[in-house]
């Protein structure tokens, strides 16, 4: 569903925060990003669906790739051209000189107007058959915030419907009675016209997961759910989010709450200054920590 | 007291009232279409403002910063000069739109660095909502982020529009007839031994119109913030 490959974030003050991240979450999977403060999991998520655009890496959704990436680095390109058939006529093994020519950038020399033309034919191909919109993808990317978000000028119902019918994914009618029904799923129907203001933490958050829901998404992300909530709000943000495991949504969850991850995900990552150290079952984590760092946090946490 | 007296006489009189009246029109004018022309040249140019970097946006960025500075770092009279004698020298071009003109850039430049502030105010997760559930940036912006601005800037955007009427009585030194000419042409040819009754009855008009204003700003205030809270 969702693969991101050798991710590196620099931020604009100079501090890279992920170091070369791979991931990859299929579909159906419920994988949960552990890890500690500033170690980089809101920006590995928030990565997924370009809220933050990484410096380098690819992000793809299915078969489409998300992020615009240096086209000269791309390995297709490389593959064509003729620092590569020259590395590989010198016996080098084909992926050493992919890495090879993006480590050095040996690609940065001036093509000749054959090779050009030849670059540029292939991007075009590549821009075709892979390249999408990032509006258009994040409509399949649900996202819900550590804070809520829920917007502040529009009621309940509004922040519902707006999107779909902004995009024109449904007539009002159709957003609406879809709407409802999610806010009866969530028991919450009587706020339908209340604004935001007037709600507390927890039921704020479920509007808000239902907000992302009313999109029909593909895959959710969510950033630390239950972190701004009174401890008597966590559960039912929580039994909301088992809901949709359980129905088998695709699901990507950075979270602190390791009862929860340990009962509901598939696959347990755990990312620390900027790596993922490690990643495997909820039973591999939690109960036969390899990495000296996450028996390190684990035993902080638990 | 005669000074009670001639405001009595004044204020009575049929034909000094309408030239005052007469005058208030003009300043009345003047103000309502350039607060207007303001509030539009502000909005473009906060929103030029807060755009995200990038090439095309480099040039219209740098010549909105040079407004800026230029209209704020100049007297108002000066800039109303320019206008009417150099930029809008024609013979037959009404005053009264290079007034507008004149005031509207002026207004622009102050009521978009509130606009830029408001814009600036509202919380940056709730641009990100937007964002995430693949609303684009311009939607974004106007169904979301503007409408909780506005709010934040009423208050300021209020202030600016009462600075404005009152600085349009300068609009006499092109030679306008708005309120303050009104009463000085009074005072000059009338048998009251000074300015000062027609002055005080003009800048009590002046007065009931901030007044009427403010109020309107107070109840437009009170109608947001209903919102917030139901
Ligand atoms: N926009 C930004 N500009 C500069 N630095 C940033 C920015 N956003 C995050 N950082 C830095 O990147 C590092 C990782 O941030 P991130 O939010 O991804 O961590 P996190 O693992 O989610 O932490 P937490 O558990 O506290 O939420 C932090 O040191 C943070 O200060
Ligand atoms: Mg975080």
């Amino acid at each position: 569903m969702i693969s991101v490959k050798n991710i590196i974030k620099t931020f604009e003050d100079g501090v890279t925060v992920l170091k070369g991240v791979d991931c990859h979450i299929e579909k159906g999977e419920v994988v949960a990003i552990i890890g500690p403060s500033g170690s980089g999991k809101s920006t590995l998520l928030r990565c997924m669906n370009l809220l933050s655009v990484p410096t380098f890496g690819e992000v793809w959704l299915k078969d489409k790739l998300l992020n615009p990436v240096d086209p000269y680095l791309h390995t297709e390109v490389i593959e064509a051209s003729n620092t590569y058939k020259k590395l590989v006529a010198g016996g080098m093994d084909g992926a050493d000189a992919i890495v090879k020519i993006k480590k050095e950038d040996l690609l940065n020399e001036k093509f000749s107007a054959a090779e050009g033309k030849e670059y540029k034919a292939i991007l075009k191909k590549l821009y075709k058959d892979n390249h999408i919109d990032i509006n258009v993808a994040r409509q399949k990317m649900g996202m819900v915030f550590q804070h809520f978000n829920l917007f502040n000028n529009l009621t309940v119902l509004d922040n519902l419907t707006l999107a779909p019918v902004e995009l024109k994914l449904k007539s009002k009618e159709e957003a609406e009675k879809n709407a409802m029904a999610l806010l009866k799923r969530i028991g919450l129907e009587d706020k339908a016209n209340v604004y935001p203001s007037t709600l507390s933490g927890g039921q704020k958050q479920r509007i808000a997961i239902v907000r992302a829901l009313a999109m029909d998404p593909d895959v959710m992300l969510f950033d630390e759910p239950t972190s701004a909530l009174d401890p008597e709000m966590v559960g039912e943000v929580l039994d909301l989010m088992k809901q949709l495991a359980a129905e088998g949504m695709t699901m990507v969850i950075v979270t602190h709450e390791m009862g929860f991850a340990r009962e509901v995900a598939d696959k347990i990552v755990f990312i620390d200054e900027g790596i993922i150290k490690e990643q495997g079952t909820p039973d591999e984590i939690f109960n036969h920590p390899k990495d000296p760092r996450l028996q390190d946090f684990l035993s902080k946490v638990l | 007291m005669d000074f009670f007296k001639d405001i009595g006489v004044l204020v009575t009189n049929e034909k000094y009232m309408g030239m005052l009246f007469e005058g208030l029109g003009t300043t009345l004018l003047i103000s309502v279409f350039a607060a207007l022309l303001g509030l539009l040249i502000g909005t473009l140019v906060a929103i030029v403002g807060i755009a995200q970097d990038s090439p095309i946006m480099k040039l219209p960025k740098l010549i909105c910063k040079i407004y800026v500075t230029i209209i704020r770092g100049t007297p108002m009279a000066l800039q109303l000069f320019i206008m009417a004698y150099t930029i809008f020298a024609i013979r037959g071009f009404p005053k009264e739109i290079t007034a507008i003109i004149a005031f509207g850039i002026n207004s622009g430049a102050y009521v978009s660095e509130n606009i830029r502030a408001g814009i600036l105010s509202v919380d940056i997760g709730q641009t990100e909502a937007g964002r995430a559930l693949g609303l684009n940036g311009r939607t974004t912006l106007i169904k979301i982020v503007i409408p909780q601005a506005i709010k934040n800037v009423i208050p300021a955007i209020g202030n600016e529009l009462i600075a404005l009427i009152k600085e349009t009585s300068i609009v006499s030194m092109i030679g306008m007839y708005d309120l303050t000419q009104a009463a000085k042409i009074i005072g000059a040819g009338n048998n009251m031994a000074s300015y000062v009754v027609p002055m005080t009855v003009a800048a009590c008009f002046y007065l009931a119109i901030v007044y009427l204003l403010t109020f309107v700003i107070k109840i437009i205030e009170r109608r947001l913030r209903a919102s917030d809270k139901r």
